[in-house]
């Protein structure tokens, strides 16, 4: 099962290079943005997994802190775009 | 080869492969729009699965799965908030469309020849 959670998280930083190539090409800032929070998301799921073949709780923390900060980091870029920051 | 094994590992395969292809979808999609459209398909279809294939896996009364379920949560509440508040922000600023998108506003692709090399409808 815990090898198992190691190939998992694996694959889901695998799956972050074409996000990584739209991020390093993207046309406009909201492509990039939307490649930066899949990426994000990807990278949450595999610290998930990568906790649970660890082991070790703490970096479940870590996936929790990255999932909401990254969410809030496309909706603060949403409104910087849209109109002023504050 | 226990039932929670193999359950947990078919989600994670369909969690994978639904991230693989909204991954492809963003790298290939040609505009904004319907890469946010991939965005949330990865999120929906790619990352419950996996986080269900976590809480399967590691048993339902863990750490694992209490943080797995929150970040399910998390996930569902802000990813729809997210894609359509950065597709208004970037309705506004004018990121343009695919000259290959039918939209209401633009009117429909005319009916003769679709892939047209006029340009589309003006």
């Amino acid at each position: 099962m815990r090898e198992l959670a190691l190939w998992a998280a694996v694959g889901e930083l695998l799956v972050s290079v074409p996000l990584l190539v739209r991020l390093a090409r993207g046309p406009s800032v909201c492509d990039r943005v939307i490649a930066v929070n899949t990426w994000s998301l990807q990278v949450t799921l595999a610290l998930l997994f990568f906790s649970f073949w660890a082991q070790r709780t703490i970096y479940l923390d870590v996936a929790i802190w990255s999932a909401s900060f990254s969410y809030l980091g496309t909706l603060v870029w949403a409104r910087l775009l849209e109109r002023e920051l504050l | 080869m226990s039932v929670q094994l193999v359950a947990a590992a078919v989600l994670g395969v369909v969690g994978l492969a639904f991230s693989l292809s909204g991954a492809v979808g963003i790298l290939r999609m040609p505009d904004l729009y319907t890469r946010i459209q991939c965005s949330g398909k990865t999120a929906t279809m790619g990352a419950l699965p996996a986080l269900l294939a976590i809480v399967v896996g590691a048993g339902w009364s863990t750490t694992y799965a209490d943080r797995a379920l929150l970040v399910a949560f998390l996930v569902v509440l802000l990813n729809p908030t997210s894609a359509h508040a950065l597709a208004r922000a970037a309705y506004k600023v004018g990121v343009p469309q695919s000259p290959r998108a039918v939209s209401a506003a633009r009117g429909p692709l005319p009916q003769d020849d679709a892939e047209g090399g006029e340009g589309g409808p003006q």
